[in-house]
């Protein structure tokens, strides 16, 4: 055991902290860091845990003594009298966190905080790693993000725990440019590493998760016999099968329809079921809103095929609402990623030990959003049809494994304000996933815009830096697990370094990020370095040989050039 | 030369003691020896010297509020009643704030022996003063500063200011934290109560 630091000075503010007095001569009683002292529990003596949550000085020099930055207050001090060498003196107020009991693996509060008198200790870093974490780094199910910011640099690692993340949700929270997408490229590069191999989907509208690429090739992420994939989905290459629409997917697709476009539209949704079955195509849709509300039979033989404009203009209904309609739907699904046939496979984006990443940079929000419900819906739907058995090999909707979705912006898919297309699958998602291995880690840098029962049915939390007071009350709001000591430290955070809360780990920390094994890809722009490129040498002469106009032959004739 | 003995204590460090006048001794003080502020020295039994400041002065006169017409003059008086003369006197308050012991030792602080009646108090010159302040050969020490303000004497800060001030004079190269100090007190004995 240690020498103590300090000594217990009483009760604080609530039953669950107590202070104490030292003068901290190495001045490593940082906020954060975790101490302890000895109480006999049940006849054996235990280690109760706390975190400091409050540091504040009792003895301070007078201000007069600070007034000429020339002569320092010791100088003055050491005039007057026999001062100790040290003359600080703080009083650390700690969160009671308990000792930790190996059979429930995790921390239990005794409900007995120290007399007046006893010794506190600093807790050493191997007592630390094995009471915060619940795995050791690189164990099956862990995922090591970081180490304890209040020791040096690798010396307590925080290792998350990798089922719990995986059943129970993630969310990682911070203003731009704090590292949130840097934390989660960490943590995926975790999950599929061999002690993981998960099967990761990753919503990337922003196309900076190319990088992870490079984890094919990180000797660390590879064993014998497995090395993880990352499979990169263009914006071109994605499809949505129609018949995977519901009506309000095609509802939320064509805003400010009026009352009669509304109806319509779901009479023909409703008919176009009806009469192709479950994987109907773009055309017949068109035709059956063009047969519209007449008793007359779809006869055309040609209606599972796409339509030409210009029939569909011929045998327009006299009935302008429904022409309108069909102006609409001939609008949406002229866009490039709706197709009759064909959507994802869900057995291609997601396999164990894949790394599936989710262009969306190049389509619009809206569609993003759609792309994203279906998707979400169509996961749910196998790994229920699956878990009861209803789907085999060799269904599109068997999907054996549980599998977990990474939404980057995820303020856009779960907005507070208003009900996206996805909010109701992603709520579905978070209340019943872990039943059924659906997980979901969601990304947001506004906290404030992000819906709150969304916030709060995940149950880690990787929060950085938020500057935002009214992201940062959002965040006290919903994550209930974070004391407020740590959260008054949000703005204070550099960037990667993070405050890890909820069920992954046995209690709040204060965590330093550590290097990601692949470069990072949302480095920002350079642009003055860009604009100084325009004009570096050469690559201006170029352009303006470039740009020049070409001499036609009959600019070229000799009576233009001497004219 | 001397000043005068201690004539009463009302503490273990507030002495008063009696001026020398003119006729008790060889060489009596003049008015600026006994000044608010000096330093003096109280010669004990034991090898170290108490040393003291003098923040008080009393004028004790029998004769004031006596209006009733006298038989004799003064100089009558002075030859046939000179114990009645002796009844005017010249007092001084003077606080301990530390020993001087052999080889110029100092001890700031509340002095562990005390003064006897009659023991003579001296001022202290200009080398002896350096040498109580004299810190190790590092800087000076005013560690007897808040003992004099704990004295609790209105005029303990002006007190301590008339000490500041008399040492920038002796110790220059001590005059940067001195001035501090000085500032910080004389801002607490100047606008404080006022304030």
């Amino acid at each position: 055991m240690s020498e103590p630091i300090g000594t217990t000075k009483g009760p604080g503010q609530t039953a669950h902290e107590y202070t104490f007095i030292t003068p901290d001569r190495a001045h490593g009683i940082k906020t954060g860091e975790f101490v302890y002292y000895l109480a006999t529990i049940d006849g054996q003596e235990r280690a109760i845990l706390g975190r400091v949550a409050r540091r504040s000085p009792v003895r301070l020099y007078p201000d007069g003594f600070l007034a000429d930055p020339q002569v320092p207050p010791e100088a003055v001090a050491g005039m007057i009298g026999d001062l100790p060498n040290e003359p600080g003196l703080f009083e650390i107020t700690v969160a009671i966190l308990g000792y930790h009991d190996p059979a429930l693996a995790d921390l239990v509060n005794p409900r007995l905080p120290p007399h007046a008198g006893q010794p506190i200790y600093l807790a050493d870093d191997q007592l630390l790693a094995s009471v915060l974490n619940r795995k050791a780094p690189q164990a099956p199910g862990s995922a090591h993000v970081g180490s304890l910011l209040s020791r040096p640099a690798g010396a307590v690692p925080v290792v998350l725990d990798a089922a719990t993340i995986t059943s129970t949700h993630l969310a990682i929270i911070a203003s731009t440019g704090a590292g949130k997408s840097y934390l989660a490229g960490v943590i995926l590069e975790e999950l599929l590493a061999p002690y993981n191999r998960a099967a990761v989907l990753v919503v990337d509208p922003h196309a900076e998760y190319d990088t992870l690429r490079e984890m094919e090739t990180v000797p660390s992420l590879a064993a014998e016999g497995y090395s993880s994939e990352v499979h990169i989905v263009r914006p071109d290459t994605i499809k949505v099968r129609v018949s995977s629409l519901t009506l309000p997917d095609l509802r939320y697709l064509l805003p400010d329809l009026s009352e009669k476009m509304h109806y319509h539209l779901g009479r023909t949704y409703r008919a176009v079921k009806r009469r192709y079955g479950r994987n109907w195509t773009m055309g017949q849709f068109k035709v059956t809103l063009r047969a519209g509300g007449s008793s007359k039979p779809v006869t055309d033989p040609r209606a599972d095929e796409e339509l030409d404009d210009q029939v569909i203009d011929a045998e327009r209904e006299e009935d302008g609402t429904v022409g309108a309609l069909i102006w609409r739907v001939n609008q949406l699904f002229d866009s490039k990623i709706f197709d009759d046939h064909h959507s994802l496979p869900l057995q291609e984006l997601f396999r164990p030990g894949r790394c599936t990443v989710l262009q969306l940079n190049e389509i619009e929000q809206r569609e993003q959003q759609v792309v994203v419900a279906t998707l979400l819906r169509r996961l749910w739907q196998a790994r229920l049809d699956t878990e009861k058995g209803l789907a085999q090999e060799g269904n599109e909707n068997y999907l054996p494994y549980p599998t977990f979705v990474l939404i980057e912006e995820a303020h856009n898919y779960a907005p507070a304000s208003n009900d996206a297309i996805t909010s109701q699958i992603l709520k579905t998602i978070l209340s019943e996933g872990r039943k059924f291995g659906v997980a979901m880690g969601l990304i947001s840098q506004r906290p404030g815009r992000l819906d709150a029962d969304v916030l709060s049915q995940c149950m880690t939390q990787c929060i950085l830096r938020i500057v935002n007071p009214i992201d940062q009350n959002k965040v006290a709001e919903s994550v209930e697990s974070v004391g407020r000591d740590l959260l008054a430290e949000l703005p204070a955070l550099s960037k990667g370094q993070a405050i890890i809360a909820g069920a992954a780990v046995n209690t709040p920390v204060l965590c330093r990020v550590r290097p990601r094994h692949t470069p990072h890809g949302a480095e920002d722009l350079d642009a003055p370095a860009r604009w100084r490129a325009w004009f570096s040498q050469g690559v201006d002469q170029k352009r303006e040989r470039d740009l020049a106009p070409l001499l036609g032959p009959e600019n070229r004739s000799r009576s233009r050039l001497f004219r | 030369m001397r000043i005068g003995k201690i004539v009463r204590s009302s503490s273990h460090i507030d002495y008063v003691c009696q001026v020398y006048r003119p006729g008790e001794t060889q060489d009596p003080p003049r008015p600026e020896d006994h000044a608010f502020g000096s330093f003096v020295r109280i010669a004990t039994a034991g090898s170290s010297t108490i040393v003291g400041v003098i923040y008080n002065t009393v004028l004790m006169n029998p004769d004031f509020g006596v209006l009733g017409p006298r038989l004799s003059t003064s100089a009558e008086l002075a030859v046939f009643s000179p114990d009645y003369l002796n009844e005017q006197a010249t007092l001084i308050g003077i606080i301990a704030i530390g020993t001087l012991g052999p080889g110029a030792a100092a001890i700031h602080g509340v002095p562990p022996q005390t003064a006897q009646i009659d023991d003579l108090v001296e001022p202290m010159g200009a080398d002896e003063i350096i040498a109580f302040h004299n810190h190790a050969g590092n800087g000076i020490r005013l560690g007897y500063a808040p003992l004099l303000i704990a004295h609790g004497s209105p005029l303990a800060r002006h007190l301590l200011l008339n000490l500041i001030e008399r040492l920038e004079s002796l110790c220059p190269q001590a005059r940067p934290p001195l001035q501090v100090l000085k500032a910080n007190v004389a801002w607490r004995a100047a606008v404080e109560p006022l304030g």
